[in-house]
């Protein structure tokens, strides 16, 4: 069916092309057609696309991971990443052993209105508290609500979906 | 009643015609913000009535330093600031520029690294080439392709991103292959970021859906009385003329000269594909448009062979962790879907490069203004400048 199309189209149109306003009628079919058809755009607030599994929307963050080592915001292009963190000590494992000391995260804010979206922070990360998600509604209406603090980041964590299954090798 | 003398009529008629108005020229500031400049391009045109006797470009509206800042940034970084120069085609900026960066450190690209990077550097060929395709025939007052047109280029946007995380940005390509994953910690770094399943067979839907709204430009567009009016003979650079300004890319290739820089010399494996590059004769607005619809046909058939014939293996070469490069200059180019995109990278050692000197395509391309546009009309001129497909972000870097 598709060749006898084809063929159709092969010989018709030249012939079509000698008569009056071709160009017209050929743009105006074509609106015509696809006037029935079912829109490809998406209305948006009311319905919503999903992005792709690994679409950089979000910068996730696991605190329970993150050791304060500082290599996201030292790698950062833009240096939208502001670290605080101090040392705490603890009590020795056993009894008469040496105080150790752990480093604390006081503070992890990523400012989304600098942010290039590169994913440099994520991929440098050694200890896994970084990863991507895919959600991307969190526009404001104030530009210093766009740094995103600890506890907002840690949330972000709930999106992070599954990593997408490979192509066979 | 007095007769008028035949002779004095005669003197009086010459008087009448050899009286002529004073006309001086008049100076238009075409842009920085108007829509026909594709951008923050001002052109400053001297016009005399609807004929432009001179043009001057004003450049450097959006120039924001990127060479200058390549000398305060790491190789890496750096990766993910050169996809926003040409932001239409963001990945074919990146392979030149790790290629730099290879042949400067003498890494060997895995292959299946080398086939991932073309397959998609076609896609964002074909991407930017639907965006002429689309926006060109707006210009010139036809809105129905831009419709059409740009739905398929959503769909190859969609693939990139399903690979590369990134629609526009894909900052995919690292020193030594491909983004090997997710992240560096010892249960993200075993998740590769290969293709994802289904891409290959999205790839060759994706693909079958670009060669059918081709054939729907050439149903709408290339046949269409109002657009060859506008466009056949319009803008002619001979040959001689686009080398001497330096003109590269589908620009060159419509005044009949078949340089590709695919076929020339570069970084991917393009001589293992078979395709052709897609000439044009005279060098007017309307081969312009034709090669570079030829040229996403081309693309589709380099794609299909690609996917076809895929080898397995890994995706990046051994690169130390933190990279430091020795010292050195080279100048590596790659086939840009504008024109020839290369980058002169001179490192002294260390993590940063001493300077990286960017070749932009667009920037060459439009040097030939002046030229092309003296004598054009005012219509012509809109007709002029989309044919030649620049991107503001790509002449001032």
């Amino acid at each position: 069916m598709a060749r006898i199309i084809s063929m159709a189209r092969r010989i018709i149109a030249p012939i079509h092309r000698l008569l009056p306003f071709t160009g017209l009628r050929t743009g105006m079919w074509l609106t015509l057609k696809t006037l029935f058809k079912k829109p490809v755009t998406v209305n948006y607030p009311i319905e919503k696309e999903t992005p792709v599994p690994r679409a950089r929307g979000v910068i996730a963050l696991d605190t329970d991971a993150c050791t304060v080592c500082m290599l996201c915001a030292r790698e950062c292009p833009d240096w939208c990443i502001y670290i605080e963190g101090h040392k705490q000590e603890e009590p020795p494992a056993k009894e008469g052993g040496r105080v150790r000391t752990r480093a604390t995260l006081d503070r992890f804010d990523i400012d989304y209105a600098l942010c290039m979206y590169c994913g440099i922070c994520v991929e440098v990360c050694p200890f896994d508290a970084l990863f991507w998600s895919p959600d991307y509604e969190y526009s404001e209406f104030a530009i210093s609500d766009m740094l995103h603090d600890k506890d907002r980041l840690t949330d972000w964590l709930a999106t992070v979906p599954d990593p997408p299954g490979l192509e066979r090798q | 009643m007095t007769t008028l003398d035949p002779h004095a009529a005669m003197q009086l008629s010459d008087a009448a015609v050899s009286i002529e108005l004073e006309t001086p020229d008049m100076t238009l500031n075409i842009g920085p913000q108007h829509p026909s400049t594709h951008g923050v391009l001002r052109l400053v045109a001297k016009v005399d009535g609807e004929r432009v006797n001179s043009v001057e470009p004003v450049i450097g509206y959006m120039h924001r330093g990127y060479e200058k800042l390549a000398e305060v940034r790491t190789y890496p970084q750096i990766t993910a600031l050169v996809n926003r120069i040409d932001w239409v085609s963001g990945f074919a900026n990146e392979v030149p520029f790790v290629g730099a960066i290879e042949k400067l450190l003498d890494i060997e690209v895995p292959e299946r690294a080398q086939y991932i990077r073309l397959i998609l550097t076609e896609m964002a060929r074909i991407a930017t080439h639907l965006v002429f395709t689309s926006s060109y025939p707006l210009e010139l007052g036809a809105s129905t392709p831009l419709m059409h047109v740009m739905r398929e280029r959503e769909h190859v946007l969609e693939l990139l991103e399903s690979v590369t995380g990134g629609r526009f940005h894909p900052n995919f390509n690292r020193v030594g292959g491909v983004k090997p994953a997710a992240g560096g910690g010892s249960t993200m770094k075993k998740q590769s970021q290969d293709l994802p399943a289904g891409f290959l067979a999205a790839t060759e839907e994706t693909m079958q859906n670009v060669l059918d709204v081709c054939d729907d430009a050439d149903r709408l567009v290339t046949g269409n009385e109002l657009f060859l009016a506008r466009t056949v003979g319009v803008g002619v650079i001979p040959a001689a003329k686009a080398l001497e300004y330096g003109v590269t890319g589908p620009n060159l290739r419509a005044s009949g000269v078949k340089f590709d820089l695919r076929k020339v010399e570069s970084l991917l494996p393009y001589d293992r594909f078979d395709f052709e590059i897609p000439v044009g004769l005279n060098g007017d607005c309307f081969d312009r448009y034709l090669v570079r619809l030829q040229e996403i046909r081309q693309s589709v058939a380099i794609i299909r062979q690609a996917i076809a014939t895929i080898p397995a293996g890994p995706l990046r070469a051994k690169v130390p962790r933190i990279l430091k490069v020795p010292p050195g200059e080279v100048y590596v180019r790659g086939e840009n879907p504008k024109g020839e995109m290369g980058y002169y990278v001179i490192s002294e050692g260390g993590r940063i490069p001493y300077r990286v000197k960017i070749r932009s395509a667009s920037y060459s391309n439009i040097s030939i203004l002046p030229w092309i546009l003296e004598g054009a009309l005012i219509p012509d001129l809109v007709a002029i400048l989309g044919s030649l497909d620049f991107v503001l972000g790509d002449v001032d870097r």
